[in-house]
């Protein structure tokens, strides 16, 4: 109650210099002013922090009638504090009034939260403070609104308490897992290294035998070959007069015959295709600088292993039907451009950008082609009629390789995932990861790949090294060495065997080798964000989904074309941003690249993704991840401090 | 093997995607004068081939001096540049006389001899005030001058000039009475031609092909050209817009390379223009003006909307041809005018001063606007500003950290689907809350307001104007359907007044649903520009009302936009709000309508360098309202460049930043902090001095003279600033001088006249008539105040200059070495039309024998209405006063107040401190005198 009464005696106070305040800016005569504050401390120390109040209380106190600027640069007397003229240039003098540029004006806000302002928006008309003070010469009446205001506020910063006691413990949670599943991959990973070690030396022991047996063999198939050329010979002049057996013969004659042809067709069309890319490579080689043309040559090269290897899964497998007319369709697109530009002509001589090929076309361009290629050029976008099928082939081109290249990165999440399902079975999340990983992204590729993944679960039982140990045991104890002729039976045993034991190693070096990749990422201070490892986030805007996939990579998909948004990069600003840059280049504009701003929540939600510059995206994903306790105890300073500072008209009220 | 043609295809979009320097301006696509037969025709003419001689030389009834041109009969001028021309008939030459020194000399064909068309005369440019100070001659004097055969008349004008008329070689000049000097002339080469209107003859191939296109031409060939001299003339400016030089550099003549081809003055869409180079942008200014040592100034405008070729002689141009007799002793510069079509309507200017010839040349074309207060602060523009998120954002931002800015820009994707008066319902749903929002806070919006228009029979503009025939024709006479942002797009005919007031009532918060009070509009694309016309404009052959042909009227189409549009604002806001209205299209006159800019400029030191010569060639033609994009509106400034922009485009006339929707974002906050410091250092730095570009601004709309201005206008004297154009005055009293290259160490600044010059900075007096080397400052680019002046400033910041009303001035006093010093300070409401009526206030400051005195210098009875204020002076800072007195007293208060040290500018820490008189607290519209004690 005493304390009420102080504030109340404060507030009249207050009041009474307001006016007083009002009368000095309006009154000519400095000596007014003075007086007025001399009169009241309160007056001067008008827009004072409380942190600064005891600097000003005790300058004012002081015997001495000059003060120090705080920064010592200038000495003004009581008089000229808060005088409305600028003495210090850091402003010392005049917290209270807009005198001086750099200053700043401490609203209390009682009810609401505290404020210091900028001093240009003392008196400047505009009520910013709730409590009003700002605006006090008369210009405008500021009504006190915090704690209405207040109430808001508080009543979020209440939910907002309660998201993060809940974020809090469930990233505890987070923290807990993911420290036993690192402790366990890291286990399982020491594991897996010492098997490889056994493994290996198995592997090299039956390719040591493996060769050994094929010496074996190709001696004793010289000698075969040797004794049945002297049969032959001896047969020879017997042959002849046996000619009637060869209609056999023939038959298989002209089933070999048959398969050359399709080998050979198969060739000529790789050759033809061979010709095509060469012409082409001479045509970039014309195109382009000797440096972009480097870079097409690099990305040419993978994307052909690529193509190779893609096309190698799909033969194993057999959805080619489902391949195979996409592709035609990108060759006939493909072919179409090519013509396009040699009819066109002059496709290198220039500097052979778009732009100059088509600047060429113009004269024989529509009169709404040409407004559209006009545009473009302000606005770098494509010119829709003119281009669309072929920025349509781009697209689809754009996409199968898309998938190609990141349908295998894919498939070996994929594999991963499925054990990562294992360690976390209890973790929800994995279902976002099915979709994210599952079929509906690399229709053609993934087959294949899907297949090796369902060979995967045998790798994880537990006796299965010991098995080929044994077997291999069993193999060296039944083979007995250097037996001519080669036991046909064990050389298929101890073939089979290496095969399926080189397999295994090779699965094995690659889970190795994925563990390790894993485990060397930066999951945060306290491996909060482990679980993100392997998941994709998505947000639908309009007809953009984006696909913010941790330590991998963010993309935009429309359709069937996805648009590489950047690859995953760091963490920065102290965990609280994910970064991925080096995205797909944007017409006439930097590389893409995405921020992600993290927010505490209770589930991993992307709540909002934007462009504020063009191809720099950012994102807002709220996670349980970044639910830190030092920042719940802060805001529940910050709430208490809200509901000490209830103003006392309100109880009146 | 099958994948391959699809990667190929993929690398090949690749490598065009890579490719550097995807576009750039294409020189192609515009016509050279080679490819434009009358100026071909006209270039290869050989001084004195011109055959004319005037005759029947009277005064008319009209009180104008007039006479017929007429080829001379005895035919023994065998040039073969003069062939046989068999419909050649009398043209009538008519020279009028006006008040102020002004001659007015027009030539066309003689309508009573029936010509096919009448040539198309440009209206709604010239001043009805102008034409009531017509000096009607009573007679006519006539006397031989050197050794001519025949006779010249002579007329008198105002002041100390005399117009003359020379019959044979026909020639037309002014000279000074006293000494016969001439000042400027016509045809004093013999150039002059003129292409006279005839039928169209079996066999006569009139078309005219361009790259695609075919002008039909049906009226054929049409030109006019001529030469004129600048007598005493050490240069020439003027005849925007070129990014090149202020002092034209010559274009013909011994020892030009480079600059082969004339100044072109055609209205242009340039994508991504190029610095130093006489290709003509997107406005057309035919005015040109001299200066000399020895004279001073003399001004030259052709009143002509056609294609105009303008070439700049350089010296020794016609040696050896010089059949012409013309005073040899006089410095002098030759130039050629030639247009493609219209009538000879120019203007002589006498000056004698810089100022003299801009007052003229606006007395004609008429006086800059005055704008709004706010439309002189800071503005802030992207394209786009995407939705109202976005816009909130930017301007929560300036708040945070406290940048002040007052308007806020959209560009084209605010509109559905780029039809202009419209909102996209998605990005911009409430538009009018969304300006109140801002209003609230003092600040304004402007959105774009293009004039090619969708054809959408769903938009009620397209509807109404092809319902009502407002379009542009082609020349098959259907409505003229071009390719511009809105896809196919007509363009409504401004040419015609009934059109553009029912566009102006399109303005109206009723008819612009989402507008508010506080909404303004920006004309951009109105040159006009269609992207698939020839050269990226409008065919000539189309026509405008009347059956005028584009071709007449091309220069002056965006000029009527934006007449129409400015008049709209004018008429929403019942005529009681001055209209804000920036165009990028502009011709003689369009300094009554609003703001310029310099169009698409580029993040580069080049086009900032080159944005000085530019805005001040804009300043000298009567646009004293006009700026260039700060930052460069394609590209990505470096930091560097970006701070280096701000901190001169702190001083441009119009301050707007502006970007490219494919550049990235550069809000003044996105470069770290020291960037933005120095950004939001500049940007104050142009609200401390509002209340002086507000005067100066004031200054403009009475006599013409531009805000900024080169050296030369100032110190017209002093032969070393005339090819300066890196540094220029703001009014009288500032020099700036930018920094143009990338972490520059030193700046070289040439400081003119007899007085010293003050550091705004450090205050430190550095002496005139020298060139001195400073040291770059990042913190700002070097300017400076003349000893001698008085400039009034406001030196606390708010967000917007709006709540700088009634806060207290600071006036800044620069001694010079008779410790004297005057300054103004002109003052009104910031928005209406009432300062018309009187309701200003205009204070002279002037510092003498110790004492400042601040006296009306407003004239007596301005109008009955009055504006007042309570604002005070809180601070005079005296610059070069040496000894330290203590205290000053008032009068007529009688009251002492203290004088203190203090410093220049209060926010830099530890600045030099100066004389300071404290808190005088004198209201700024009363009489008083401080006495320094």
């Amino acid at each position: 109650m005493n304390k009420k009464k102080k504030i109340g005696g404060l507030r009249r106070l207050f009041e009474i210099s307001i006016v007083i305040i009002i009368g000095c800016i309006c009154a000519i005569t400095r000596s007014a002013a003075a007086a007025a504050a001399k009169d009241d401390q309160f007056l001067l120390l008008l827009g004072v922090s409380p942190q600064d109040e005891d600097y000003y209380k005790g300058l004012l106190s002081s015997p001495s009638s000059t003060i120090k600027c705080k920064d010592g640069s200038f000495k003004f007397s009581t008089s000229q504090l808060n005088d409305d003229f600028c003495d210090c240039p850091d402003a010392s003098d005049e917290p209270g009034t807009s005198a001086c540029p750099n200053g700043k004006f401490y609203c209390k806000n009682a009810g609401h939260i505290p404020f210091s302002l900028y001093s240009s928006r003392v008196n400047d008309g505009i009520c910013d403070c709730c409590d009003g003070s700002d605006e006090y010469d008369g210009k405008v009446k500021c009504p006190n609104t915090c704690w209405e205001a207040g109430k808001v506020a508080r009543e979020r910063l209440k939910m907002k308490i309660a998201t993060y006691q809940q974020g809090v413990t469930v990233r505890n949670r987070l923290v807990e897992q993911a420290k036993l599943a690192i402790a366990k991959e890291e286990a399982e990973l020491s594991k897996l290294k010492n098997e490889e070690k056994i493994l290996k030396g198995l592997v090299e022991q039956l390719q040591e035998r493996k060769e050994q047996i094929e010496k074996a063999e190709e001696k004793e198939r010289l000698q075969k070959e040797k004794e049945d050329k002297e049969r032959k010979e001896t047969e020879e002049a017997n042959l002849k007069e046996k000619q009637n057996g060869e209609q056999v013969e023939s038959s298989e004659a002209d089933a070999l015959k048959n398969d050359i042809h399709d080998k050979i067709g198969e060739q000529v069309e790789s050759s033809e295709a061979d010709a095509l890319k060469n012409e082409m490579h001479d045509k970039i080689g014309l195109l382009g600088d000797s440096s972009s043309s480097q870079d097409v040559m690099e990305g040419h090269g993978d994307s052909e292993s690529e193509a190779q290897h893609g096309e190698f899964d799909v033969k194993e497998e057999s959805p080619i039907g489902d391949v195979k007319p996409l592709q035609e369709d990108s060759l006939l697109h493909a072919t179409e451009k090519e013509e396009q530009l040699t009819v066109d002509g002059q496709p290198g001589l220039d500097t052979g950008n778009q732009a100059e090929v088509e600047e060429d076309n113009s004269e024989s361009l529509s009169k709404e082609e040409l407004g559209r290629l006009v545009a473009s050029r302000w606005t770098g976008e494509k010119t829709e009629p003119q281009t669309q099928e072929v920025s349509s082939a781009k697209d689809k081109n754009h996409g199968t390789e898309e998938e190609d290249a990141y349908g295998e990165e894919y498939s070996g999440y994929d594999s991963e995932e499925d054990e990562h399902r294992y360690d976390n079975n209890d973790d929800g999340d994995n279902e976002d990861q099915m979709d994210d990983f599952g079929g509906e992204d690399h229709d053609d590729s993934s087959p294949s790949y899907k297949s090796e993944s369902d060979d995967e679960p045998d790798l994880p039982e537990p006796s299965w090294l010991e098995k080929i140990q044994k077997s291999v045991r069993r193999i060296f104890q039944a083979v007995t060495f250097f037996q001519t002729p080669v036991d046909k039976s064990e050389a298929a045993r101890v073939r089979k065997e290496y095969d399926e034991s080189s397999a295994k190693l090779s699965k094995l070096q690659s889970r190795i080798s994925s563990l390790t990749h894993k485990l060397k990422h930066d999951f945060g201070r306290e491996k909060e964000f482990y679980s993100f490892y392997g998941q994709c986030f998505e947000n639908k805007q309009n007809k953009y989904v984006y696909k913010i996939c941790p330590f991998k990579q963010a993309s935009q998909v429309e359709g069937h074309s996805t648009t590489r948004l950047g690859s995953w990069e760091k963490f920065e600003d102290s965990y609280k941003v994910m970064q991925f840059l080096n995205g797909d280049k944007c017409w006439n504009g930097p590389d893409r690249s995405m921020k992600v701003k993290l927010r505490c929540g209770l589930n991993n939600e992307v709540t909002d993704v934007d462009e504020p510059s063009r191809c720099e995206y950012l994102a807002l994903l709220s996670t349980p991840a970044v639910c830190v306790e030092e920042k719940l105890k802060e805001l529940q300073d910050k709430l208490d401090m809200m509901n000490k500072e209830q103003p006392t008209s309100h109880d009146e009220l | 093997m099958k994948k391959s043609p699809n990667l190929i295809f993929h690398i090949l979009f690749l490598l065009l995607l890579i490719s550097p320097s995807v576009f750039s301006w294409k020189k192609d696509e515009f016509r050279n004068c080679n490819q434009t037969p009358f100026c071909k025709r006209a270039r290869s003419r050989k001084p004195g081939s011109c055959n004319l001689i005037a005759t029947e030389v009277s005064i008319s009834d009209d009180g104008d001096l007039i006479a017929k041109l007429i080829p001379k009969t005895q035919e023994n001028n065998e040039s073969q540049d003069a062939p046989v021309e068999v419909d050649s008939k009398p043209l009538l030459l008519t020279v009028s006389v006006y008040q102020d020194g002004i001659l007015r000399l027009k030539i066309d064909e003689e309508q009573s001899l029936n010509p096919p068309k009448k040539r198309f005369e440009v209206p709604d440019v010239i001043l009805d005030e102008f034409l009531s100070k017509k000096l009607y001659l009573q007679r006519l004097s006539e006397e031989k001058i050197d050794n001519d055969l025949g006779f010249s008349s002579v007329v008198y004008l105002d002041g100390d000039y005399e117009g003359v008329l020379r019959h044979d070689p026909f020639e037309v000049f002014v000279r000074e009475r006293g000494n016969g000097k001439r000042v400027l002339s016509i045809n004093s080469n013999g150039l002059f031609d003129f292409e006279q209107l005839r039928e169209k003859k079996e066999g006569d191939d009139w078309e005219e092909r361009f790259r695609s296109h075919t002008d039909t031409r049906p009226y054929g060939p049409q030109s006019i050209s001529f030469d004129v001299s600048f007598f005493g003339a050490d240069i020439v400016s003027g005849i925007p817009e070129h990014a090149t030089s202020l002092a034209l550099k010559p274009t013909s003549g011994p020892g030009v390379d480079g600059f082969s081809e004339p100044y072109r003055l055609f209205n242009l869409d340039v994508f991504e223009y190029i610095d130093e180079s006489p290709f003509g942008l997107y406005g057309s200014i035919p005015f040109m003006i001299s200066h000399g040592k020895a004279r001073g100034s003399s001004g030259f405008f052709w009143l002509n909307a056609a294609e105009m070729q303008i070439d700049v002689f350089g010296t020794g141009w016609n040696a050896g041809q010089d059949k012409i007799m013309m005073p040899v002793d006089e410095k002098r510069i030759d130039t050629l005018w030639m247009s493609e079509a219209g009538v000879v309507d120019a203007f002589f200017f006498v000056g004698p001063g810089p100022k003299d010839v801009i007052r003229q040349y606006t007395s004609v074309t008429g006086r800059p606007a005055m704008p709004q207060l706010f439309s002189t602060a800071y503005h802030q523009c992207r394209w786009n500003y995407r939705d109202e998120e976005d816009v909130f954002d930017v301007d929560s931002k300036f708040d945070e950290h406290d940048i002040p800015y007052d308007v806020l820009w959209l560009d084209i994707d605010h509109t559905d689907g780029r039809r202009y008066f419209t909102w996209d319902k998605v990005l911009f749903p409430n538009p009018e809350e969304m300006q109140n929002k801002l209003a609230a806070k003092g600040r304004h919006m402007v959105t774009i307001v293009d004039p090619h228009i969708k054809r959408d029979d769903n938009y009620y503009i397209h509807k109404e104007a092809s319902d009502n025939g407002y379009y542009i024709k082609d020349a098959s006479n259907r409505d003229f359907d071009g390719w511009c942002w809105s896809g196919s797009s007509s363009y409504t005919d401004m040419v015609n007044p009934h059109i553009r007031s029912w566009w102006a009532d399109k303005f109206s918060y009723g008819n612009y649903v989402g507008s508010t009070p506080s909404l303004y509009v920006w004309n951009d694309m109105n040159e006009p520009s269609v992207f698939n016309g020839p050269e990226l404009t409008m065919p000539r052959d189309a026509l405008h009302f009347g059956g005028i042909e584009h071709r007449e009227l091309h220069n002056v189409y965006g000029y009527y936009f934006h007449m129409a549009t400015s008049n709209g604002l004018v008429k929403r806001g019942n005529g009681k709000d001055r209209p804000f209205v920036l165009s990028r299209a502009f011709f003689p006159g369009t300094q009554r309508y609003g703001a310029v800019w310099t169009g698409d400029n580029t993040a580069e030191w080049e086009h900032l360098r080159v944005s000085v010569p530019m805005l001040l060639t804009l300043g000298l033609t009567g646009i004293s309202f006009s700026g260039a994009d700060v930052g460069g509106f394609f590209g990505n400034p470096e930091p560097d460049l970006l701070v280096r922009w701000y901190q001169l485009g702190a001083y441009y006339p119009f301050f707007r930043a502006h970007a490219h929707q494919d550049t990235k974002r550069r809000e003044p906050w996105l470069f770290g902090e020291r960037n933005t410091e120095l950004i939001r250092e500049a940007i104050h730095t142009r609200y401390m001095f509002l209340p002086y570009f507000y005067t100066l601004f004031r200054e403009a709309n009475m006599t013409g003279t531009p805000v900024i201005r080169p050296l030369w206008m100032e110190f017209p004297a002093e032969e070393e600033t005339f090819s300066n154009d890196e540094a220029f005055m703001v009014g009288n009293s500032l020099l700036v001088q930018g920094v143009y290259t990338q972490r520059a160490k030193h700046v070289s600044v040439y400081l003119p006249g007899e007085q010293s010059w003050y550091d705004l900075r450090s205050g430190a007096a550095y002496k005139g008539g020298k060139r001195h080397k400073f040291e770059a400052l990042e913190d700002s680019v070097p300017a400076f105040q003349r000893a001698g002046t008085i400039i009034p400033r406001k030196d606390r910041f708010r967000r917007s200059s709006t709540q700088m009303g009634t806060d207290p001035y600071t006036l800044v006093i620069a001694l010079n070495s008779s410790k004297e010093a005057e300054g103004e300070l002109y003052i009104d409401d910031g928005k209406s039309f009432e300062f018309e009526n009187g309701a200003y206030i205009h204070r002279h400051f002037k510092f003498s024998n110790g004492k400042l005195t601040s006296s009306n210098a407003a004239p007596s009875g301005a109008g009955g209405n009055r504006f007042s204020t309570d604002c005070t002076v809180e601070r005079i800072i005296l610059l070069g006063l040496s000894p330290a007195p203590k205290s000053a007293l008032i009068e007529p208060a009688n009251q002492k107040v203290g004088v203190q040290l203090g410093p220049l500018t209060i926010r830099h820490g530890n600045s030099p401190s100066f004389l300071t008189i404290r808190r005088p607290n004198v209201r700024i519209e009363d009489d008083w005198t401080i006495k320094i004690l």
